[in-house]
């Protein structure tokens, strides 16, 4: 079944989506880092609030649409007067401690009840009473309102600081030369200084070389380095684009049939999957707000739904997002700069 | 059910009256027979977060949550009811409380034992620095702190720590935890100074949206469980404290809620 499937991203500087057609509510899900709208018949808050706790669909899932709402939360009452709307919900709505679930919680049911006419704000409560300090990040003392959700109250982060120098060494040097000439490293990074951008990029080595993802090039890396060639694209393309491979854990930036670079990156982690398939980049900001999540993203390129490349202080070795692809700060600029509008993004499960 | 101060106190003779003196009651003696009347100042992460509806707290959950409950098993006391206090310093204020005993991270001082009893320490904790991302202190000294806006909860020990540190320059007190995070997340604070263990808790809950946590400062405060001056509870509390100690379960607790093992921080020097 081809669902009713009213795609609208509402990213931070969009304003409010359109309404819903009539006889229709608009239901607020995810996908990677931003919220996505669906819709579901129905005209009430209390529909919509229950459509929320449903979930999406099988097909939604299928697109990797998700919900931080945990199902079977009990909706004890929706109530509007004034145009507040009272949602008083079972303690599940309130489990796990993640700040940003919790919080992306929030923005989910805020967007979801605001979105019927006439409702400008959400009093939200918890087995009937006012919770406090179970949703960090929101003054649930109070209503709250769509704006409050999409509100970017935190200034735009600040370049990270840079490492402290250390005394260049030859080893490492020979080690970052290598790693560079097979596309792991830029040449910018060759300085023989050890630190974590060679890490990242013996990690980025190991991971297309099916090693164990340590970072540290001991013997069995080492042996492996010496042999290695550079990595070769996965799937037939012309000109420049990129190929995530979700196995792997890396991004090969491509030109001309020939992989430029190989990035050490995370994507979603299990239950925020990052989609499968071939997409383009359609939308690109220096810094992007995540609305249900609220952090910022810095150099965002959006390819599918609210999913990105974007920098990252916090890259695994293993899928660590909410669905986006995270970039360590090495290289987030060098691809934000590599991925005009329209570059082919190619996401593979297995490569 | 809130219970008149007159009924207490009798109750309570009554009850205190029947406790054998060394063995452990059958039940202790509570205000309201049968139920454990606690008093809590949420939010405070990792120690108690929840839901009131007026003073009544609907749900709960926290290390010191879960203690009160453990504590009640203890005490034989079928049912726990939390009140909550919306100010903190309500817990050492002289007067009679409607609550049997009270858990919010109270440190246990000479000051305050002249006015309330106290159990014996149920956890002991440092005070630590949390940063506001994107700010990193090179060394843990105080002389690094000084250059910073240093914000904390009112009447609270992070509280006078940041104005020991920087006597000159205001420190930022706030009556609300929320306000706090909030000021530190939003970077109008650049160092929030409190309990080690709720700034662990915090951090570990939002690794995203708040800077390090740069080091402790030794304070080695003990918090106690309140009671009204005289209270026949506190006997069978500490000891049935000092069993949930020996058994382990304050320490399983304590894992449970409270994951950055803050004793391993740096200390400022």
């Amino acid at each position: 079944m081809r669902l009713l499937l009213a795609l609208v991203l509402l990213l931070a500087t969009a304003g409010p989506a359109a309404a819903a057609p009539p006889g229709q509510v608009d239901v607020a899900f995810l996908q990677g880092e931003q919220v996505v709208t669906v819709t579901r018949p129905g005209t009430t808050a209390d529909q919509a609030v229950r459509a929320l706790v449903a979930g999406p669909t099988a097909a939604e899932k299928r697109e990797k649409i998700t919900s931080t709402v945990p199902r079977r939360t009990a909706v004890r009452g929706v109530t509007v007067a004034g145009g507040v709307a009272t949602v008083d919900l079972g303690r599940r709505f309130a489990s796990g401690r993640k700040a940003e679930v919790l919080s992306a919680r929030v923005a989910q049911l805020v967007l979801t009840a605001t979105a019927i006419p006439g409702v400008e704000s959400v009093r939200l409560l918890i087995d009937g009473g006012t919770p406090l300090g179970l949703f960090p990040g929101y003054a649930t003392k109070f209503p709250i309102t769509a704006a409050d959700v999409r509100d970017e109250d935190v200034p735009a982060p600040e370049k990270p600081p840079k490492p402290a120098d250390k005394d260049p060494s030859a080893a490492v040097r020979a080690l970052q030369d290598r790693l560079a000439d097979l596309g792991f490293l830029p040449r910018s990074g060759v300085d023989g200084q050890s630190g974590e951008q060679t890490r990242f990029a013996v990690m980025a080595f190991q991971k297309w070389a099916r090693l164990d993802r340590d970072g540290i090039a001991g013997p069995r890396t080492r042996a492996a380095l010496e042999k290695a060639k550079r990595p070769t694209p996965r799937t037939k393309g012309s000109g420049r684009r990129v190929e995530v491979l979700l196995d792997r854990q890396l991004a090969l930036y491509i030109s001309g049939g020939r992989v430029v670079r190989a990035l050490h990156v995370s994507t979603g982690a299990p239950g925020f999957a990052t989609p499968a398939g071939r997409f383009s980049v359609f939308r690109k900001e220096r810094n992007s707000w995540s609305v249900p999540y609220r952090v910022w993203l810095p150099w965002a390129s959006y390819f599918v739904g609210g999913v990105a490349f974007h920098e990252s202080p916090d890259v695994p070795a293993g899928p660590a997002s909410h669905g986006c692809v995270r970039v360590p700060r090495y290289d987030a600029q060098w691809l934000y700069d590599r991925l005009p509008n329209g570059t082919a993004v190619t996401v593979l499960a297995s490569s | 059910m809130r219970i008149r101060p007159a009924v207490a106190t009798a109750l309570l003779a009554g009850l205190a009256a029947l406790a054998a003196p060394a063995a452990v009651p059958a039940q202790a003696p509570t205000k309201t027979p049968g139920q454990l009347v606690v008093g809590v100042a949420m939010p405070a992460a990792g120690f108690q977060v929840g839901a009131v509806r007026g003073r009544e707290v609907l749900f709960a959950k926290g290390y010191e949550i879960d203690l009160a409950n453990a504590l009640a098993g203890e005490l034989a006391v079928p049912a726990v009811r939390f009140v909550q206090e919306d100010r903190f310093t309500a817990f050492f204020q002289p007067g009679p409380k409607e609550y049997d005993l009270a858990l919010s991270q109270v440190t246990i001082t000479t000051a305050r034992e002249a006015v309330i009893d106290f159990s014996a320490p149920y956890f002991t904790a440092d005070q630590a620095v949390l940063l506001r991302r994107g700010l990193v202190l090179k060394r843990r000294r105080f002389s690094q702190l000084r250059k910073l806006q240093l914000c904390a909860e009112r009447a609270t020990t992070g509280g006078t720590q940041a104005k020991r540190i920087h006597p000159d320059r205001p420190v930022r007190l706030f009556r609300d935890p929320s306000r706090l995070e909030a000021e530190l997340y939003q970077r109008r604070c650049d160092a929030v100074i409190g309990d080690s263990a709720t700034l662990g808790a915090l951090r570990a809950q939002a690794p995203q949206r708040f800077g390090e946590l740069a080091g402790r400062i030794r304070t080695g405060e003990r918090y106690g469980i309140v009671f009204d001056p005289g209270s026949a509870l506190k006997a069978p509390v500490d000891a049935a404290l000092a069993r949930l100690e020996e058994d382990g379960t304050l320490g399983r607790l304590a894992a449970r809620w409270f994951s950055t093992d803050v004793t391993r921080l740096r200390a400022f020097r």
